[in-house]
C-alpha cells in the first residue's frame, strides 16, 4: 500500500472521525467513555472558534477498508501554553486502523505533525500514553520522546463536572 | 485579608513572569524557564491567545515585603477530549507563601471553574508533581481524581533536537 493522502479534515469528515475515535477507545479499553457526538465534533472543530485541528489519512476506493471505509486514519491536535517554555503543540488522539498499519501512514502523520510544530513556533510536541500501552510507548520512544511523568514525576488529575460546579459557585 | 481575582491584563506580565519563576523553583527545575513577559505579552493578548489568565491582587496596605500588589495567578487554557469533548486545562497555579491559607488559592480556581462552566467544559484537568503533598492535599480535597494512578496515563514530549530531527523527516 504505497497509495495513501493526508489531508485537513473538512466538516463532511465527523462521521468517520467518530468512527475512528470510538475503535481507539475500545483499543484503550474504555469505549463506555466517549459520550462526544458527531454534531459537537462539528461545531466544536470547524465552528467560530475551533477546540482542535484534524489531519486525517485517506486511501482510494479500490484499497477501502473491509467495510468500506476510504479514510483509515487521523490525528487529532491543539495548541497549548507551558510558561516555561512558550507555544506547544498537543497531540490528542492518533491512530490508524489496524488493516492499514504496517505502511508508514503513522510515521507520516507524526512527521507531518512535528513540521506543523516547528512551522508555528512550537517547543514541543506533548500527549500521553497509557503506560500499559508498550507498542505505541516503544514507537513514540524510537522516535526520541521522553516520558516526563517517569522522568519527573508528573501525574494527570482531573475534576469533573460535578466538582467543578460545586467550586464555581462557593 | 481583601483580594481581588482579575483577568490579567498586558502589564500584568512582569508580575506572572516573576511568580512563574518563584513557581518552577519550587517546582525544583528553574533552570527549565525559558520564556520572559515579552513572549506571555504576544502569545496571551494578541488576535490569537494561545493561554489566559486570571490574576490575585491586594490592596497596597498588604502589599508584600518587595512590594507587590500582585500575589497569585491561574493560567488555563481549553484542550479537547474526543470522549467528551470540552476541556479546562489549568496549567499553573500559584499563590506567594505569604499570602496563603487566606483562600486565595481557592478563589482563584473557582474563578478557572466558572470560566470553564461557561463555555461548556465537561472538565478541568492539570498536572501535579508526584512529591507535591500540600498541592496533592489542596486538590484532593475538591475533588480531584489521580489518573494517572487510577488509568495509568504517563506524559511523554518530542522536544528540541528530538523535534527537529522528526520534522526534517517529513515529506
Amino acid at each position: 500500500m504505497d497509495k495513501f493522502i493526508l489531508r485537513k479534515a473538512e466538516p463532511k469528515d465527523v462521521s468517520d472521525i467518530l468512527r475512528l475515535i470510538k475503535e481507539l477507545a475500545k483499543f484503550e479499553e474504555m469505549e463506555e467513555q466517549v459520550v462526544l457526538t458527531e454534531k459537537e465534533l462539528l461545531e466544536d472543530g470547524f465552528g467560530d472558534h475551533p477546540f482542535y485541528h484534524c489531519v486525517v489519512a485517506e486511501v482510494p476506493k479500490d484499497k477501502q477498508s473491509l467495510e468500506g471505509y476510504t479514510v483509515v486514519g487521523f490525528a487529532m491536535y491543539y495548541f497549548t501554553y507551558d510558561p516555561w517554555i512558550g507555544k506547544l503543540l498537543y497531540l490528542e488522539d492518533f491512530y490508524v486502523m489496524k488493516e492499514f498499519r504496517g505502511y508508514g501512514m503513522g510515521s507520516e502523520i507524526l512527521k507531518m505533525l512535528s513540521e506543523t510544530a516547528v512551522k508555528t513556533r512550537c517547543s514541543g510536541m506533548h500527549f500521553i500514553v497509557a503506560e500499559w500501552n508498550t507498542t505505541s510507548i516503544e514507537f513514540y520512544k524510537r522516535r526520541g520522546a521522553s516520558d516526563l511523568s517517569h522522568e519527573e514525576g508528573w501525574r494527570l488529575y482531573e475534576i469533573d463536572k460535578c466538582n467543578l460546579l460545586k467550586m464555581s459557585s462557593k | 485579608m481583601k483580594f481581588t481575582i482579575c483577568p490579567a491584563k498586558p502589564e500584568d506580565c512582569k508580575d506572572i513572569e516573576r511568580m512563574i519563576m518563584e513557581l518552577a523553583v519550587y517546582e525544583k527545575m528553574p533552570d527549565q524557564v525559558k520564556i520572559s513577559h515579552k513572549e506571555l505579552e504576544r502569545d496571551g493578548f494578541g488576535p490569537n491567545p494561545f493561554y489566559q489568565c486570571v490574576v490575585a491582587e491586594v490592596p497596597e496596605e498588604h502589599m508584600s515585603k518587595d512590594g507587590h500588589t500582585k500575589v497569585g495567578y491561574a493560567l488555563f487554557f481549553y484542550t479537547y477530549s474526543t470522549w467528551k469533548g470540552r476541556t479546562v486545562f489549568m496549567e499553573d497555579l500559584y499563590v506567594m507563601p505569604e499570602y496563603r491559607g487566606k483562600g486565595i488559592g481557592k478563589a482563584l480556581m473557582a474563578t478557572v471553574a466558572k470560566v470553564a462552566k461557561e463555555q461548556h467544559c465537561v472538565r478541568l484537568q492539570f498536572s501535579v508533581l508526584d512529591w507535591n503533598k500540600p498541592s496533592l492535599d489542596f486538590y484532593l480535597a475538591k475533588g480531584a481524581e489521580d489518573l494517572t494512578a487510577k488509568e495509568g496515563w504517563h506524559f511523554l514530549r518530542f522536544h528540541g533536537i528530538a523535534l527537529d530531527n522528526l520534522a526534517q523527516e517529513a515529506p
